[in-house]
């Protein structure tokens, strides 16, 4: 236990040595009134109410400037405490004296580092009766000087609402200084002001410790605390003149300063919980018993994994619901109206059937379209993610999901980064940097790949939406549902091969209680999402697009029989391709260009779709619906029959193989280039095999 | 009132030690220390501020800026979190540090 016996100076000494005496360090007092009158501080950490009880105490007769020297914002005012005249200085809110800011910094220097002059005569410490023990840590450090001190307690009414009941005259006597509840917002401060008033009648207080970790001596310029620190066990106080203190009690760990820090803070804390447990009464409120029942079955072992399928579940079915006839209806649109003015356009100014043509309609007007037609579905789609993040679920989510990321061996924290993964692989790859250990990070970076990112989305929802009607719904959960199965399967693979010597981390998760979601917060979201997705996907589909476009006009094939498009160089590549992918059914060129094309970026796969088949049929205006029906014939005809599998194993294949280049990219800057081949090779033999494998056995079903 | 519990002594060491062994929430902390639920969420603020554990607060997902160059400069900070003016966080996760080992 750290303990400081300081001499009391008694407020009369105190006021005269505050006219005369420098400060300990530099001129940290500069704004502390000098006017003979007593100098009360009001210290408390953020959002207490400090500033409102110094409102309500000041009135008019205030002001708010820099303390000298600077930055920090203090205000400063006059209050009639009692029968007292006292200055009151309200200082910037801090957590602790141990200070991570300026204003923390400040409110340590003149408490704890500034001389027993140049300190206030009396420190009113604010805390919450609805946040104590996070505001109480404050209290207990404050409590270490020697200092006359009074508690104010704010916030009483914020407490009952949740059921907290607080027994100032406990907690008063728990902490040994007067405790007295205010409420500045409706002027009861009377109660503080004569306790601040018989506060400044006696003396000082008996400082506990040595706070802040240094209590510098008069003129020692904080050379003793740098001092102290460089020497392990240091102690501030063996500088000469300094007040005494003794170290006792340090369990024989006291050898470093962190350990020191540590064992101050643990100290604290005691203190911090005996005087919570002993002051506080809790009635269980409707609202905590409501989030605990529903956490009981939420986090469950068993019950909480299948309440989160039913979520999701219920989530992708609203989507691909609610959205079918607003995405239909753009479709019809965009294809129809759109595309037949815009040729209309193109042939009053005789460019009609011109490669313009080809190229804006065709490419840009098909490409870009086909996205705007998917803004309605992600819009819904992100919408119902973020009131499921806004009210607290996908915090229970996680914890089932960690759960199960443990029973299967992978670390903890590798978590963080997929779930990241499921909106974008590549800010995943770099949240990686949140793991500590270098082949965790490896680990984790290899599985992201895995994780479904939303521009997959679109594919699957025009895919399963052309080819399972009714069931879109279910078979875009069920991708979702074998990603993470393909998360975990990859991981194994990887621990039983690659990577044997991968240790596990715990993880902790801060669950809130649930609350509504706030509606302006969940539209800033998802538009917030959703203009993100077309900035960057509208990108990458015109400069696709044109890519496309280009390689689709210049002709290298010479097959009299087939379509012009194949015949072009994007044709005769995915054509030389296609074979790769007969065995799961899907060896069309189409189908293989689509993935030729998602190798780079999956957002520009159903737009290459659009493209090349429009490209075939130019001026069919009659046939806007045209792209499901041209994807049914080419299944149709690389399946040999068997449609169903054959999607599905595309599917799987999309899912499973190299997400995009901007992917590849940052696995290279964060694994480099050896591992990043390693887990294209890894994502694509496990993408093929399990296509190959759903189409090989789904061809046997009846 | 409720009567002070063994960990009461020794809180900041009680939670840590609860976070090592892998209690998976806060809740499931409090249960295991007898501490009340706001004495161990403010002692792990303190355990940050000590850097004794690290927290980062989480969101499902970076702006869904699909698989191009990520879009997460204007709204992500550095994790791919979102954090839109006055969001409240929903998920923190919170990690134990562990010293390097020194050779």
């Amino acid at each position: 236990m750290v303990t400081t016996s300081a001499t009391p100076v008694s407020r009369p000494d105190a006021v005269a040595a505050r006219r005369s005496a420098p400060s300990c360090h530099g001129d940290g007092g500069g704004d502390v009134p000098r006017d003979g009158r007593p100098v009360v501080a009001l210290v408390g950490s953020p959002n207490v109410g400090k500033s409102s009880l110094f409102n309500a105490v000041t009135g008019a007769r205030r002001s708010v400037g820099n303390w000298a020297g600077t930055s920090v914002e203090v205000g400063s005012g006059s209050w009639r405490a009692g029968a007292v005249d006292v200055a009151v200085v309200d200082l910037p809110g801090a957590y602790s004296l141990d200070p991570l800011s300026p204003d923390e910094e400040l409110t340590r220097d003149l408490l704890v580092r500034a001389e027993p002059a140049e300190r206030p005569d009396l420190v009113v410490v604010v805390v919450s009766a609805a946040d104590l023990a996070r505001t109480l840590y404050l209290a207990a450090q404050v409590l270490e000087q020697p200092l006359r001190i009074v508690i104010a307690m704010t916030m009483g009414d914020v407490a009952a609402r949740r059921g907290i009941q607080v027994d100032t005259a406990a907690l008063g006597a728990a902490l040994g200084v007067p405790v007295v509840a205010v409420d500045a917002r409706r002027g009861k401060v009377a109660g503080l002001a004569e306790l601040v008033r018989e506060g400044l009648a006696g003396p000082p207080r008996a400082g506990t410790g040595v706070a802040g970790g240094c209590a510098c001596p008069p003129g020692c310029g904080g050379d003793c605390c740098a001092a102290s620190r460089a020497v392990p066990g240091g102690d501030a106080t063996a500088a000469p003149g300094a007040p005494k203190a003794d170290v006792v009690g340090t369990d024989g760990e006291g050898a470093d300063l962190d350990d020191e820090e540590f064992l101050a803070a643990d100290r604290r804390f005691a203190l911090v919980a005996q005087a919570v447990a002993v002051a506080t009464r809790r009635s269980g409120t409707a609202r905590a018993d409501w989030t605990d029942r529903v956490d009981r079955v939420a986090t469950h072992p068993v019950a909480g994994p299948l309440v989160f399928l039913a979520v999701m579940w219920a989530v992708f079915q609203l989507t691909t619901r609610v959205a079918a006839p607003v995405q239909d209806a753009l479709g019809g649109l965009l294809s129809g109206p759109v595309s037949g003015g815009l040729r209309g356009l193109l042939g009053l100014v005789g460019l009609r059937g011109s490669w313009v043509d080809g190229l804006l309609v065709d490419g840009v007007v098909a490409g870009v379209g086909m996205l705007l037609t998917f803004v309605p579905l992600m819009a819904i789609m992100f919408s119902l993610l973020a009131v499921l993040e806004d009210s607290g679920y996908l915090a229970r989510a996680a914890v089932v999901t960690d759960r199960l990321m443990r029973a299967v061996g992978l670390p903890g924290r590798a978590f963080l980064p997929l779930v990241v993964g499921f909106g974008c692989n590549v800010p995943a790859v770099s949240a990686t940097r949140v793991l500590p250990n270098a082949r965790q990070r490896l680990l984790t970076v290899l599985l992201v790949p895995f994780t479904s990112c939303s521009a997959r989305l679109t594919v699957y929802v025009l895919v399963s939406s052309t080819f399972f009607g009714a069931h879109a719904g279910d078979v875009v959960f069920g991708m979702y549902v074998l990603s993470i199965v393909l998360v975990i399967l990859g991981g194994l693979l990887l621990r039983s091969t690659l990577l044997r010597a991968v240790g596990t981390e715990d993880l902790v998760l801060d669950l809130p209680r649930y609350q509504l979601p706030m509606p302006r917060l969940l539209l800033a979201v998802t538009w917030m999402r959703l203009s993100a997705f077309l900035r960057t996907a509208g990108g990458i589909i015109v400069a696709t697009v044109v890519v496309v476009w280009a390689l689709s006009t210049i002709q290298v094939g010479h097959d009299r029989g087939a379509e012009p498009v194949q015949n072009s160089a994007y044709g005769q590549l995915a054509t030389a391709a296609s074979p790769l992918f007969s065995p799961a059914g899907f060896g069309d060129w189409h189908a293989t260009g689509a993935l030729l094309v998602g190798f780079v970026a999956k957002e520009a796969v159903v737009s290459s779709w659009a493209q090349t088949y429009a490209t075939e049929e130019p001026g069919d205006l009659h046939r806007p619906g045209s792209l499901g029906a041209s994807l049914q014939d080419d299944f149709e005809r690389s399946s040999g029959g068997h449609v169903t599998p054959a999607v599905l194993a595309f599917l799987v294949f999309l899912l499973g193989y190299t997400p995009c280049v901007a992917t590849l990219a940052a696995q290279r800057r964060e694994i480099g280039g050896r591992w990043t081949l390693i887990g294209i090779g890894v994502q694509f033999v496990l993408a093929w095999t399990i296509a190959v494998a759903v189409f090989q056995l789904g061809r046997l079903v009846p | 009132m409720t009567a002070p519990s063994p960990a009461a002594a020794s809180p900041l060491r009680a939670v840590l030690a609860e976070l090592d062994a892998g209690a998976p929430t806060l809740d499931e902390v409090a249960r295991r220390t007898g501490l009340d639920r706001d004495v161990v969420a403010a002692a792990v603020e303190q355990l940050v501020r000590l850097r004794r554990v690290t927290a980062s607060a989480l969101s499902t997902s970076c702006p869904d800026g699909g698989c191009g160059p990520c879009p997460a400069g204007s709204g992500c900070d550095a994790r791919g979190a979102p954090a839109p003016s006055g969001r409240r966080p929903v998920l923190v996760a919170l990690s134990v540090r562990r010293p390097t080992p020194h050779p």
